[in-house]
């Protein structure tokens, strides 16, 4: 048939590569993330899309972010609005933007997505100053931006070998104030209101000691994360130089001869945490001398991208919880009578097994996870729960399986020490003012059923789209909250040990 | 080029560029887009309407709705005409507490769940697969999940006598938790002392 002539071929070929390419071209990939703003009072969070290859914000909360969008016009494709004394038009899947009479160019298009207007993350350093009259200062790449006078600053590492451990000396360009944590066997160590760009984001190290220290602002709170290369190190920090200088000593533990093994102490990961002062005489062998204090892991609900309950006013439930074991930990701190593991560090998203692993290699004394939820109308309303089992556990059939306790079934040895603890922290909570706390109930929480300690959960209150969060977002009602449990887990363990 | 060869070549060329347009659409449809709803939406429809042609003579049967007030269940008696198969008689209590409480108590389940599938085991577990759809418009929090399941748990087995226990899926899948807090690991045995009579 002429069809097939090889003056076609061309043709056919150029047809069927295209058809190939088409169906094989990979789907655009999209990605979410935070991006911080550094505003001269506060920081802000806004979420930013990877699309293609391009980081996305959306234009709108961007724009009232800065100032305020007076009026607004969308037509089919198009979006014109007007921000002070600008007027921009935006064209769907364009890169021209009108600013004024002017026409500006972004390295992308503006898109639309999820309803939203989305514009390359290049929008705040070409046309933003422009808009706002403020300086900002945005790094292609990074997910963070600071506005006007907030100069952000940076920091270089150095590592130095130690007798029995190692020596990481962090300089930053400017002061900052610390704060350390140590959850899922790493340290976490807040930097405050500090605001900081940093050369690199993640470093790993060759060492036998340590493998990273990465940086994360992802929850709005700087923070550097510091993973260890083996368990069971010693991590002591502390800030010279007028506060510029971090030097954090990494020193494996060593036992005195015919010293018994630390009470408490855990089998896998590290969790000792020292207040951030120095030691007074840095230890070659840095033995704890006295036993360790005992654990009381504490667990905040959710996280990443798992907000989990969602207020009218725009609470998150993750945010929440993190904010009051944040208090309970300082309540529990101050009494210096327990160490304090966290499950989830800054706004990770930990699995429910990996928070079980953490908590029962801390050997705990008792394991909270906090929770808010659907509570009803009365507010506030403070529930606390033990661990109930949807039906009864496996029976054991022979010998050997005697010797262990399964995962899932480990909280169940504990329940009537777990009640114990529930009745403690729910007498407690009622000395708070205006709160309504019912009889400790039990329900099949999930992550209270594999702890091999005392473990309840205490849900904090309604959040639910149809209220605000009113009271429990409050920092006088969260501080009673964490000063009660805080009693509670005392009274608990008076001495240490659960009564 | 003959003209006629030309013409065929106009039509031909367009139709294999629209043909590589529709199989690229397929082709993400197929794998990368959750192609679940359609076939959910066409079960729950069936599902329906099998019911309906099955329904025999109207019997009593007590449905459990939450009460967030009091983190019980409220009892709530209702005629039905309940088909005679165990399976679809657990679709029909399923799908009257997605309809909701017709004496104004909470739902218990959003009205936008699913049930996929049901199966009864001869060990009287009763198998309930779901649609992720049961996450959405869902009040979250500890209380309102196991109250979620413990009204469903709950009607089943107050309602018929074969079901003693109740396993949850989603999508075909077990999940940790209904939406974060309660147990879907487990199977769930029926705890009516907790309820209290509407």
């Amino acid at each position: 048939m002429s069809l097939f002539k090889p003056s076609l071929r061309w043709a056919y070929i150029a047809a069927a590569g295209f058809t190939i390419i088409l169906i094989f071209w990979p789907a655009r990939r999209v990605e979410s993330q935070n991006f911080v703003f550094y505003l001269p009072s506060q920081r802000k969070l806004v979420p930013v899309e990877t699309i293609g290859n391009a980081a996305y914000l959306p234009l709108l909360p961007v724009l009232n972010l800065m100032g305020q969008v007076s009026a607004l016009q969308e037509k089919r494709g198009s979006l014109r609005l007007w921000f002070g004394a600008y007027q921009l038009r935006f064209r769907l899947g364009q890169r021209k933007v009108e600013l004024n009479k002017e026409t500006v160019m972004l390295p992308a298009p503006a898109l639309h997505v999820h309803g939203q207007w989305m514009v390359p993350a290049a929008f705040l350093s070409i046309i933003l100053p422009r808009l706002t009259g403020q300086a900002i200062i945005y790094k292609a790449g990074t997910g963070r931006a600071f506005i006007g006078n907030v100069r952000p600053i940076s920091y270089t590492v150095a590592l130095e070998k130690e007798p029995s451990g190692t020596r990481i000396e962090v300089n930053f360009t400017g002061k900052v104030a610390i704060q350390t944590a140590s959850t899922n066997g790493k340290w976490v160590i807040f930097m405050g209101s500090a605001s900081v760009e940093p050369l690199e984001p993640q470093i790993s190290f060759q060492d036998p000691y340590v493998k990273s220290l990465d940086f994360d602002d992802q929850d709005g709170q700087p923070k550097l994360i510091l993973s260890p290369a083996e368990p069971g190190m010693n991590f002591y920090p502390h800030l010279t130089n007028g506060g510029q200088t971090l030097i954090v000593d990494l020193v494996k533990p060593l036992l005195a001869t015919g010293q018994p093994p630390a009470l408490h102490a855990p089998a896998k990961p590290p969790v000792t945490v020292l207040p951030v002062v120095p030691p007074s005489a840095r230890p070659v062998a840095a033995a704890p001398q006295a036993p360790r204090l005992p654990a009381i892991v504490l667990d905040a609900g959710h996280g990443g991208s798992d907000s989990g309950a969602r207020s009218r006013d725009g609470i998150l439930e993750k945010n929440l919880v993190a904010q009051i074991v944040g208090r309970v930990q300082s309540a529990l701190e101050a009494t210096k009578k327990y160490r304090v593991i966290l499950t989830r560090p800054g706004d990770s998203d930990p699995t429910f097994e990996q928070r079980t692993l953490t908590a029962n290699t801390s050997l705990p004394l008792v394991f909270l996870t906090f929770h808010a939820g659907e509570l009803g109308d009365r507010s506030p309303v403070i529930t606390v729960y033990t661990y109930q089992a949807g039906a009864a556990p496996a029976i054991a059939t022979g010998a050997p399986l005697e010797l262990f306790t399964r995962w899932d079934e480990a909280q169940q040895p504990e329940i009537g020490k777990s009640r114990q603890l529930a009745l403690d922290v729910q007498q407690q909570l009622t000395r708070i003012q205006g709160a309504i706390v019912p009889q400790p109930q039990q329900a099949p929480v999930r992550d209270l059923r594999s702890i091999a300690a005392p473990a309840i959960a205490i849900e904090v209150g309604t959040l639910s789209p149809e209220e605000d969060a009113g009271s429990i977002a409050s920092a006088p009602f969260q501080q009673q909250l964490a000063a009660a449990v805080a009693a509670a887990v005392e009274q608990f363990s008076p001495g240490g040990a659960p009564k | 080029m003959t003209k006629r060869t030309f013409i065929l070549a106009l039509i031909i060329i367009p139709i294999l560029v629209i043909s590589g347009f529709y199989l690229r659409a397929l082709y993400r449809r197929t794998f990368f887009e959750n192609r679940q709803r359609p076939e959910d939406e066409i079960r729950t429809q069936l599902t329906q309407e099998a019911l309906q042609s099955e329904a025999g003579s109207q019997v009593a049967v007590s449905l459990y709705f939450p009460n967030y007030d009091t983190g019980e269940l409220i009892q709530e008696a209702r005629e039905m005409s309940l088909a005679p198969n165990a399976e679809d008689q657990i679709r029909q209590i399923v799908l009257a507490l997605i309809q909701g409480s017709l004496q104004g108590h909470a739902r218990s389940l959003p009205s936008s769940a699913a049930l996929r599938a049901v199966f009864l085991a001869s060990d009287g577990t009763a198998y309930l697969d779901f649609s992720s759809d049961v996450k959405r418009n869902f009040p979250v929090g500890i209380e309102s999940e196991t109250l979620a399941i413990y009204s469903v748990v709950d009607s089943l087995a107050a309602n018929i006598p074969g079901v003693k226990r109740v396993k949850f899926l989603i999508q075909g899948q077990e999940v940790d938790t209904l939406d974060g807090h309660a147990d879907l690991t487990s199977f769930y045995t029926p705890n009516l002392v907790a309820n209290s009579p509407g």
